[in-house]
This record gives C-alpha cells, sequence and structure tokens, in this order.
C-alpha cells in the first residue's frame, strides 16, 4: 500500500483505502480497479493523493529524493559516531534488516 | 562567561522582533486561558486574518494529521485538534518562511518529525496523537530562533559542525553556552505553551529529564531519530546521536513494533516530501 499523487496514478490500480468527499462520504470504495472514468471524477472533487495497493512508485532506486537503496549506503556514515556502543549497533542493525527487506519487496514487486 | 551567557539569552527573548509571528497569536493566546473562550469566539479571530487561516487550514489537511477528508473551516479545525494544536500550527505556518531562509531544508526535518511522531503515538494508543505530531512540528524551533537573532553566532555553529565533525547540539553549546532546547524551554514559556508540549521541546534530546510528561519527549527524542536516519530534509547534522534506549522500551517500543511504524512512514512519505504549506 502507497499514498502516491493522482498525477502518478494509472488505470488498473487498486484503491487501498476509499476516497472521501468533502462531507465524509464515500467517492470511491476500496478495492476498486481504476479506470478512466474515475480520474475525471477524482480531478473533478480536487482529489490530490490517493492510496493504492502495493507500491507502484518505486522507493528502491528512488522518487522525489528518497531512495531505500541510498539510506542503505549512508547507514555507516550517519551512524559513524556509535561504532563502540552495542545498543546503537543493534538500532542500526535493524535498520539495515528494514531497508535490505525493503529493497528486495520493491524488486520483486515489479 | 555567565554574563555573556545572560545577554544571549536575553537577546533571544526578545521574540517581539520576531517578524513573522501574528497580532492573531498573542490574541488567542489570551482567550485559550480565559475559559469563557468558545471555539467559535476563538475561530473569529483567526479567521480574520484570511492569509493566516488559509495557511492553518492547508496544515490541518497536510499529511502530519492525516485526516481521510477535508476540513474547511477554522471553527471545525479546532474542535477536532483543539486549541493546542491550532496554535501550535499558529507559530509553525508563521515562522515558515523565516525557517526555510535560516536553515535550508529544517522546514522539511519538522514536518517528517511531526508526521512520525504522530505515526509512532497511533502505534502506542497513546491519546491525542495530534498532540504528539504539533509537538514534533515546534521541536526545533529554537534553532530558528537562534538563526534569527544572532546570525554571527549561527555561522560559527555551522563552521564548527563541518570542520569539527562534531553534533549540532553540541556545537550550539560550544558557540553560544546553550543549545536550541533551552531555547525552546524560554519560549514555550514565552508562548505559555501547555506542559505536554513544553516537554517534548525541552526535552527532546535529553527525553530521561522529562519530569511530567515523559512519553511526549520519547515520542518526539524518537521521531527526530527517525527523521534522521531517513534523512528527511537538513537539522544541520548528518549523523545520528544516541537513541535513548530506556525511552524506547519504557514507552512500549519494541524492533517490531518498530517495522510497523517504518512501514507506515513509507507508505506516506511522498505525501510528506511534496507538501509545501502555501
Amino acid at each position: 500500500m502507497q499514498k502516491i499523487p493522482l498525477d502518478k496514478a494509472k488505470t488498473g490500480m487498486v484503491l487501498a483505502k476509499p476516497v472521501l468527499k468533502e462531507n465524509g462520504m464515500v467517492l470511491i470504495a476500496q478495492g476498486t480497479e481504476l479506470t478512466e472514468n474515475h480520474f475525471s471524477i477524482l480531478k473533478k472533487q480536487g482529489i490530490k493523493f490517493i492510496v493504492v495497493k502495493g507500491t507502484p512508485l518505486d522507493l528502491g532506486e528512488g522518487a522525489y529524493g528518497f531512495s531505500i537503496k541510498k539510506r542503505l549506503d549512508r547507514l555507516d556514515y550517519i551512524f559513524r559516531k556509535h561504532k563502540n556502543n552495542k545498543w546503537m549497533q543493534k538500532v542500526k542493525e535493524f535498520f539495515n534488516i528494514y531497508f535490505t527487506y525493503q529493497l528486495k519487496k520493491n524488486k520483486t514487486e515489479d | 562567561m555567565e554574563d555573556l551567557r545572560t545577554e544571549r539569552k536575553g537577546k533571544i527573548l526578545a521574540v517581539k522582533d520576531l517578524p513573522t509571528l501574528p497580532p492573531v497569536l498573542e490574541e488567542i493566546t489570551r482567550m485559550i486561558e480565559d475559559e469563557h473562550s468558545t471555539p467559535k469566539q476563538i475561530a473569529e479571530v483567526i479567521a480574520k486574518d484570511q492569509v493566516l487561516s488559509a495557511k492553518v487550514l492547508k496544515m490541518v489537511n497536510s499529511p502530519v494529521y492525516g485526516f481521510p477528508r477535508r476540513i474547511n473551516t477554522i471553527q471545525h479545525a479546532l474542535v477536532l485538534l483543539g486549541f493546542n494544536v491550532i496554535r501550535g500550527i499558529i507559530i509553525s505556518t508563521s515562522v515558515f518562511d523565516v525557517m526555510t531562509q535560516a536553515m535550508v531544508g529544517l522546514w522539511e526535518h519538522s514536518l517528517g518529525c511531526a508526521t512520525i511522531s504522530k505515526i509512532i503515538a497511533e502505534e502506542l494508543q497513546l491519546k491525542d496523537p495530534e498532540e504528539f505530531a504539533v509537538a514534533g512540528l515546534l521541536h526545533d524551533i529554537g534553532k530558528v530562533v537562534i538563526a534569527v537573532q544572532l546570525p554571527e553566532e549561527k555561522e560559527e555553529i555551522n563552521r564548527m559542525v563541518e570542520e569539527e565533525d562534531i553534533s549540532y547540539f553540541n556545537a550550539e553549546k560550544k558557540v553560544l553556552g546553550f543549545s536550541h532546547d533551552r531555547v525552546n524551554a524560554w519560549l514555550a514559556e514565552h508562548w505559555n505553551l501547555p506542559l505536554t508540549t513544553k516537554e517534548a521541546l525541552t526535552y527532546h534530546h535529553s527525553p530521561r529529564f522529562a519530569q511530567f510528561h515523559p512519553d511526549f519527549a520519547n515520542v518526539v527524542h524518537i521521531a527526530d531519530f527517525i527523521t534522521k536516519v531517513l534523512e528527511i530534509g537538513n537539522s544541520g547534522d548528518d549523523q545520528v546521536g544516541i537513541l535513548y534506549k530506556k525511552g524506547f522500551i519504557d514507552i512500549g517500543l519494541s524492533f517490531k513494533k518498530l517495522a510497523k511504524i517504518m512501514d507506515k512512514v513509507l507508505e506516506d512519505i511522498i505525501e510528506v516530501l511534496t507538501f509545501i504549506p502555501k
């Protein structure tokens, strides 16, 4: 599941969360597969972001200046002051495992 | 040294010189303290300033708060979020221009920290996650005030961070005799912010000293840390400080929960990275 700008959404994507109107009513239900028709409705309502299933925007290599790959590459550097702190090494290892997993997940979804 | 420190405190606390804080802020601060004030009355005061109202509504509808539907009126926002959150939003949007000029990347860092503070509070099922968000939003405001009131010292801090490879926090201490967390405490006092926000602002670098609301200090401390790991924006550092282990455990976090929090952060990150409050 990922929140993406409407201009990056494509037909065939599936809503992971419903899109609501300003009065709180459901505009398009969760689980709907988006068609051309939906886009004109969404634009008309001024919707800017929607939540879709999967991770269509690849954060692995990078989007909007953020990249999971770069996070992995930078870990040693930003933790450089804590080489002798066991707890901080554990924390670093957590992020290492987490980002590595996310990177793989992004690749397999492609 | 002591004299110099007092002099600098005085200079910093001349917050009246801060060009950006709207007069409305003083007025609603007074109204919040008056128990007879109603959300409707306070909303009317804010709504008089149309530019400010628009900025507040934009922020209320930002990824930080993540409401599933649009909030269109100040009164509705006040009822949903409460006085203190709205006042925090007024402070943060008012200093937005100064913040982006004084320290490139600090706004994005603050927005990231606010969003992550809310996500952590939600994951831990703490009451009023929006209060945590606003504490995250304001946690580095002292840095802005230092940059505006003491520009020469600010340059010296930057130089020291770069040349001596020390943290921004320690560089502030060396140059000024105190860090932005002190300034935060003075500002919180000056604006009469609620104790929860005050403790988060004052102790986000040293949550073990938070006496009354350690949960606020811990959440913002951890959110600040994650924001630095993700390098969302720039807080003046290119390194992380020590994550306070006892606070992490006391507040009920584990690596398993942290992974869930990270999942949510990554879900929302594009909206956070593309949000501009104008």
